[in-house]
């Protein structure tokens, strides 16, 4: 391990490529926070199920733009309408009655979506892995040494605007005012007039969109598509949870943190302590502070 | 007007009953000792026979126990007895018969009708017991404390690396050996894996214990390669448990030409197991009884209450992870033995998957809910291959057959997304549901 710190300082060429490495894994890993937290932040939901959500839209992707072979702009718009429509049958399906339940029980159900999704891709599309996607611009240019990818650009194009598209439709528009008043207290709002029931469910759509946005994403950076890339959900937990469950910026900066630090464990000590050491981060910084960088502290009376 | 002619109802007396000391342990004495003389005395005996005197004796038992508990005013010690009403004892009973009586059924020659599948039940029997050990101990910290973790796959990998040192590394040691030595390595590390619980709840808790699972699994992975390789641990040949040469005098246990009595049968290995099983979930049982368990209900519902009532909140989080990961490191030793190898991808998230869908199916904080689920869990695969190889109207159908695994998964977790929407206490509650039928009928017919 010393040897490997040594190696820190050697080749300042290496650290640059891992630096932007580490930046690219954190823009997927922000992608799939942004999920979490849309979920958690107006739903109270921990959605486990989420790393699955995005296997179903990287493979809708593969069925959409290779095997249907439409027009990228067309396949993508039919892939996030097939995503959203998922999420409205996730909310009024399952989630709607489970309002109320208990924490774990919540969990326990998303993990039973997450099982069910599972299943299904493989009864549909097999066990058999198939190549990435191709779609985006595939070239790369060097900086100092390191090569930097087009589709990493992209991703981290897209990211910034999803959340500024969020950030202004929850600050802007009367669906985004109705969402925060519902996560902040859902018994006022419908005193107020406002549907709980129809914010939970644009809640699903908007978590399933984004997830069909980071499978079309991931599904260009994975290495093939096959039922190993629902791991991604797991592995943004600490991303998601590093910046604040509640926190729409917090899920970018958590996730180019983790995705950094993720990336220099990999690259000097060897990608067996990739999670452990994500893992270890976002324990030290629960411990430090137990909801995260820029989470809401919940008041809790006696 | 006089009180003489409006008496004051006076109060039934509640009729006292105490049956004899004997008549207290004779129905359990008989539910001991009869499944032997069955074992031993009547191996050409045709199943049919056994079935009929396991069915006789199981009501026989059930009876005497109603009948010979003692009823009216009980003293203090009788109250906090384990079993302490009629159907508490007819069911402890019944449930005895049933463990010791189990295996010399399911070694008897036996062809079900339809080729319904019998020679496998033993194999599945044994894995059951063991899942449910540590469904069981799942069950406890998640519901009784309410402390959740995804950690205890961690703890089964532990189990199974102390379980290497002791029973296959060091020379001395054995799996008798092994079996307390992960006890104590899981209750000490599952007290560590704890801290986070005095100061994380819920979510931010079941995050932190999912750290823990990620690093347990580098230490495992890091083991393996270090002293095992890529082939695996394996708990074969000289490393299987055995009883030693001065207990051979035991009834039941000839050593036979080798002079050695190595468990190495299915029936066998249920007489290891069973017992550490019951062993287990009795403890477990007690615990959440009785003081400790009370404490647990109590930081449960609110800990900042529960501290105002005197209760130590850190030592009851504390207490629940230790006993929970040394059963559960328990059971890991066990599986590790009884399976034989253990593999680097023996531990996977899908395990801790597989332990969810056993809590939620048998029923959520409950230690019955851990049997019922884990049986479930390992049969329904077997009746699902049954049913796909002999009904008629499934037999024909090839994507069934095509997509077996995955479309039993899909199933499971189907049932996870109903019964957690419609039944949230899962079977062990149709079985809380069938009892009090079973009662309410009892009391119609004999008042």
């Amino acid at each position: 391990m010393l040897l490997a710190f040594g190696n820190f300082t050697a080749d300042p060429s290496i650290n640059l490529q891992l630096l932007i490495g580490g930046l690219a894994l954190g823009a997927i890993y922000a992608v799939v926070a942004l999920g979490f937290v849309l979920v958690y932040k107006s739903t109270d939901v921990l959605n486990l199920a989420h790393g699955e959500f995005l296997m179903l839209g990287a493979y809708f992707a593969l069925t959409f733009l290779i095997s249907e072979n439409l027009n990228f702009f067309l396949g993508v718009f039919v892939l996030l309408l097939v995503m959203l429509v998922f999420g409205l049958l996730v909310h009024y399906g399952i989630m709607r009655r489970m309002v109320g339940q208990g924490f774990f029980a919540i969990v326990l159900i998303t993990l039973g979506i997450a099982t069910i999704i599972r299943a299904l891709l493989l009864i549909f599309y097999g066990p058999t892995e198939r190549a990435r996607l191709d779609l985006l611009p595939q070239g790369s240019f060097e900086v100092g040494g390191a090569t930097v990818r087009h589709v990493d650009l992209i991703i981290f194009a897209v990211v910034a605007g999803c959340v500024l598209l969020f950030f202004l439709f929850f600050k802007y528009t009367r669906l985004g005012l109705h969402m925060r008043a519902v996560a902040d207290d859902i018994e006022a709002a419908a005193a107020m007039g406002i549907d709980p029931d129809k914010v939970y469910a644009m809640t699903w759509a908007a978590a399933m969109v984004m997830a069909g946005v980071g499978g079309l994403l991931f599904g260009h950076v994975t290495g093939a598509i096959d039922r190993s890339i629902e791991a991604i959900g797991l592995r943004a937990f600490p991303a998601a949870v590093v910046g604040g469950l509640t926190s729409l910026g917090g899920s970018i900066v958590g996730g180019l943190v983790v995705g950094v630090i993720e990336q220099f464990a990999n690259g000097h000590l060897g990608t067996k302590w990739r999670e452990p050491v994500a893992f270890s981060v976002m324990f030290v910084v629960l411990l430090v502070r137990p909801t995260g960088l820029w989470g809401r502290k919940d008041l809790e009376r006696v | 007007m006089t009180a003489v002619d409006n008496p004051v109802p006076q109060q039934e007396e509640a009729q006292t009953y105490r049956p004899s000391t004997l008549q207290r342990f004779l129905p359990f004495i008989i539910a001991a000792v009869v499944p032997f003389i069955l074992g031993s005395t009547t191996e050409n005996v045709n199943f049919w026979w056994k079935a009929l005197i396991t069915v006789v004796v199981l009501v026989v038992v059930a009876r005497l126990a109603w009948k010979w508990t003692p009823r009216g005013e009980l003293t203090h010690r009788e109250d906090m007895r384990l079993w302490r009403t009629p159907s508490d004892r007819s069911w402890a009973a019944v449930t005895t018969f049933g463990l010791l009586v189990l295996p010399f059924i399911l070694v008897s020659d036996f062809n079900p009708p339809m080729d319904f599948p019998w020679a496998i039940w033993s194999e599945v029997v044994n894995q059951v017991l063991i899942f449910a050990m540590g469904a069981a101990a799942f069950n406890l910290l998640v519901g009784y404390p309410g402390q959740i973790s995804l950690a205890h796959v961690a703890f089964l990998a532990l189990g199974t690396i102390v379980g290497a040192i002791v029973g296959v590394q060091w020379s001395g040691g054995n799996f008798w050996l092994a079996l307390p030595a992960a006890a104590v390595a899981g209750a000490v590390v599952g007290a560590i894996s704890g801290l986070p619980a005095l100061r994380l709840k819920h979510l931010y808790l079941l995050l932190a214990t999912f750290g823990f699972h990620f690093v347990m699994m580098l230490v495992w992975r890091e083991y393996l390669q270090e002293y095992f390789g890529f082939v695996g641990i394996r708990f074969k040949g000289e490393h299987r448990p055995r009883i030693t040469s001065w207990l051979h005098w035991l009834p039941g246990i000839d050593p036979g030409e080798s002079g050695e009595f190595v468990i190495d049968t299915r029936f066998r290995w249920y007489w290891v197991i069973m017992p550490l099983t019951v062993a287990s979930l009795l403890f477990m049982v007690n615990v959440v009884r009785t003081r400790e368990g009370r404490a647990f209900a109590a930081v449960r519902d609110r800990d900042v209450s529960a501290s105002l009532l005197g209760i130590n909140v850190a030592r009851s989080k504390l207490m629940a992870f230790a006993v929970s990961s040394a059963v559960v490191s328990m059971s890991g030793v066990l599986a590790s033995f009884y399976s034989g190898a253990r593999g680097e991808d023996s531990f996977d998230v899908q395990t801790v998957l597989d332990y969810a869908i056993i809590i939620v199916v048998g029923g959520f904080s409950s230690i019955q809910g851990a049997i019922f689920g884990s049986a479930f869990f390992l049969f329904l695969p077997e009746w699902f291959e049954w049913a796909r190889e002999e009904l008629w109207f499934v037999r024909d159908i090839d994507f069934l057959s095509k997509h077996h695994g995955s479309i039993d998964y899909a199933f499971k977790g189907f049932l996870v997304v109903i019964i957690l929407m419609f039944k949230p206490d899962g079977l062990a509650g149709l079985w809380r549901d069938f009892k009090g039928w079973l009662g309410r009928r009892l009391a119609r017919s004999n008042p």
